[in-house]
């Protein structure tokens, strides 16, 4: 410990310039030393000024500075008297932590969200193994969640999916009729709508409305305590709430992608024939060779996947709300994000799987 | 488990919780026979509503032990805690009833998963709950469109549903105007007076106290200071009973003075 004090002289008034100043004074020096401020000139201490001299102390004692007054006229004491020293130790700023600590924290907080949605995967299927009876799954809330998540979802997508279809024909268009073979548009609309945009347009619009919907019916149920009543009236809220959610969305994404695909293929259709001149026939023609089962079923199957990912995701973003409203907004979106991202994250696994294996 | 721990409602032992690394509860005890209500009291941040959510298990105790119908919910899982929480009701500050569904569908719900029974018969049934708590004619509001007390009401007649032995009241009568709050602790005195139900009301309103309490346990920082009748609670010696009681402020301990603190001494 430095056990000379270092001395500070303090200008008239405290301002915001002031504090910065003084802050470089007072605060630049190891753990252990003590800085004396010198109060001589210093007539008044208003409540302002007062709070940015006990924030500088608060600092100082954060970065193991002791910081202490001399020369304290009446008035500024009477002014300090008054403050309990207990806001001094609660107001305490965080020290700043490392990016490696900070990485690591983030590390932990992803390896905690993962296995509270493995959690939450496993508690579904265990639900699901009992689907009929008292115990079973709850038919009529999942019909009820269908209509939501499906049918009202199915104008979007559809219109969505048709303007994917025509950017998708009239940037082929663009490159194929130089070299004579515009005709093979069709192959383009039909096998990227099939086998990658159709299952992720409706993904990322599913998880725009689904995901961000389920994580803040949860969520403020959490806040308004309706997820604890239903624990203590010995209902699972993965039952009642989770179940029909993920079940709906496992039934309805594939049957919205396939939507999505004749939508996409709809739009390629339009350009082809109406604006290429392609002849309506040849382009169908055309559209059938080139679709081979396995193109369909890869986007069904990755549209299952993508499914269960946004409703785990915004069922966990809903249940992990602690706070107020201003948490439901911020879990609404954080799960619309982390759906869409690992929507795509799987879908690139998906393809690289799908290229591998042929 | 001995006699005692069975015929009573609730017994609680040495119990100490909270929440992450702060302790709340440290080392409460407490017991609860059928017919009886015990007011637990206590200024606001004395553990009063971690303690009903411990008894139901939604806060997991870091020790001792809490037996309803002298079974410990602690250490009962899945079927097991289902059969216990079944027998207890708990009416939450807020109500806490559930926003998407009515007033009557909130009082049915318990009945319609626990009791085999059809829809419109335990609706028929959550009815007459809620006419119980003087909410004839409410079945069909959503909980937005009910006022402060009739929610709280509703909540009470979700939290009987299942006609428990158990009834778990946190602050019935908080918020509530003064004949609001007499017609809710007659409430509670009439479900007190079918005998077999054990009431754990928390509550620090000193008209519901005087009104209901057939016992008393007053909590301070996590531990409980008083208890018994109301009349000894009231007479205990300890000044934070005294203040509680008397609505005086605590004696402060001499605060230091910041200028002590920080001024320069060479």
């Amino acid at each position: 410990m430095n056990d000379a004090p270092i001395l500070c002289p303090l200008p008239e008034r405290i301002d915001g310039d002031a504090l910065a100043q003084i802050r470089r004074a007072a605060l630049h020096h190891a753990a252990g030393t003590t800085v004396v401020l010198d109060c001589a000139a210093l007539s008044t201490l208003d409540a302002l000024a007062a709070a940015r001299l006990l924030r500088l102390i608060a600092e100082g004692r954060a970065a193991g500075i002791a910081v202490r007054l001399a020369h304290l006229g009446d008035a500024v004491r009477r002014a300090l008297t008054d403050v309990d020293p207990a806001i001094l130790e609660e107001d305490l700023p965080r020290p700043r932590r490392n990016p490696i600590e900070v990485i690591g924290a983030h590390a932990l907080d992803a390896a905690d969200a993962a296995a509270a949605v493995g959690t939450l995967l496993t508690d579904t299927a265990a639900e699901l193994a009992v689907p009929f009876g008292r115990r079973g799954v709850k038919w009529d809330r999942t019909v009820q969640q269908m209509a939501l998540v499906g049918t009202e979802a199915v104008p979007i997508v559809a219109f969505i999916s048709i303007l994917i279809g025509v950017v998708l024909a009239l940037n082929g268009a663009q490159q194929l009729r130089q070299f004579g073979a515009a005709i093979f548009i069709a192959n383009l609309v039909a096998i990227s709508m099939t086998r990658e945009m159709g299952p992720l347009i409706t993904a990322i619009v599913v998880a725009g409305r689904t995901g961000s919907a389920i994580a803040a019916e949860i969520g403020t149920m959490v806040i308004s305590e309706e997820i604890d009543a239903m624990r203590t009236m010995a209902l699972s809220p993965v039952r009642f709430l989770v179940v029909p959610k993920v079940l709906a969305l496992l039934c309805m994404m594939p049957l919205l992608t396939v939507i999505s695909n004749v939508a996409g293929i709809g739009g390629g259709y339009a350009v082809g024939v109406f604006g290429l001149d392609l002849g309506s026939s040849a382009y169908r023609m055309q559209t059938v060779q080139a679709l081979l089962i396995s193109d369909v079923a890869t986007g069904l199957v990755k549209s299952v996947v993508f499914g269960l990912l946004i409703g785990l995701i915004g069922v966990y973003r809903g249940f992990a709300v602690r706070g107020g409203p201003e948490a439901v907004g911020r879990a609404t979106t954080s799960a619309v994000v982390t759906s869409i991202i690992a929507c795509i994250v799987a879908n690139a696994g998906f393809t690289a799987f799908f290229y591998v294996t042929g | 488990m001995t006699r005692a721990e069975s015929t009573r409602v609730l017994v609680i032992e040495d119990l100490v919780a909270g929440y992450g690394d702060t302790m709340i509860l440290d080392g409460i005890s407490l017991a609860v026979d059928p017919g009886e209500i015990v007011v637990v009291l206590g200024a606001t941040g004395s553990g009063k509503s971690t303690l009903l959510r411990c008894i139901v298990g939604l806060v997991e105790a870091w020790q001792g032990r809490v037996l309803i119908g002298g079974r410990d919910i602690n250490a009962a899982s899945g079927v097991g805690r289902e059969e216990i929480l079944r027998g207890v009701g708990l009416a939450f500050q807020e109500a806490a009833l559930l926003n998407s569904m009515t007033t009557a569908e909130n009082v049915a719900l318990p009945i319609m998963e626990h009791w085999e029974v059809d829809e419109p018969t335990a609706l028929m049934l959550a009815r007459m709950r809620l006419a119980r708590v003087g909410l004839a004619g409410a079945g069909d509001k959503m909980p937005a469109e009910l006022s402060g007390g009739m929610r709280k009401r509703a909540g009470i007649a979700r939290a009987i549903a299942l006609e428990p032995r158990l009834l778990l009241l946190d602050e019935p009568t908080a918020g509530l105007d003064p004949t609001t709050a007499r017609a809710i602790d007659e409430l509670v005195l009439g479900l007190k007076a079918r005998g077999d139900m054990g009431i754990v009301a928390v509550t620090h309103e000193l008209g519901s106290i005087n009104t209901i309490a057939d016992r008393a346990v007053m909590l301070a920082t996590g531990t409980v200071i008083a208890s018994g009748t109301l009349a000894e609670v009231r007479a205990d010696p300890d000044p934070r009973v005294q203040a509680f009681f008397r609505r005086e402020l605590l004696p402060q301990a001499a605060r230091k003075n910041l200028v002590d603190d920080l001024e320069w001494r060479a």
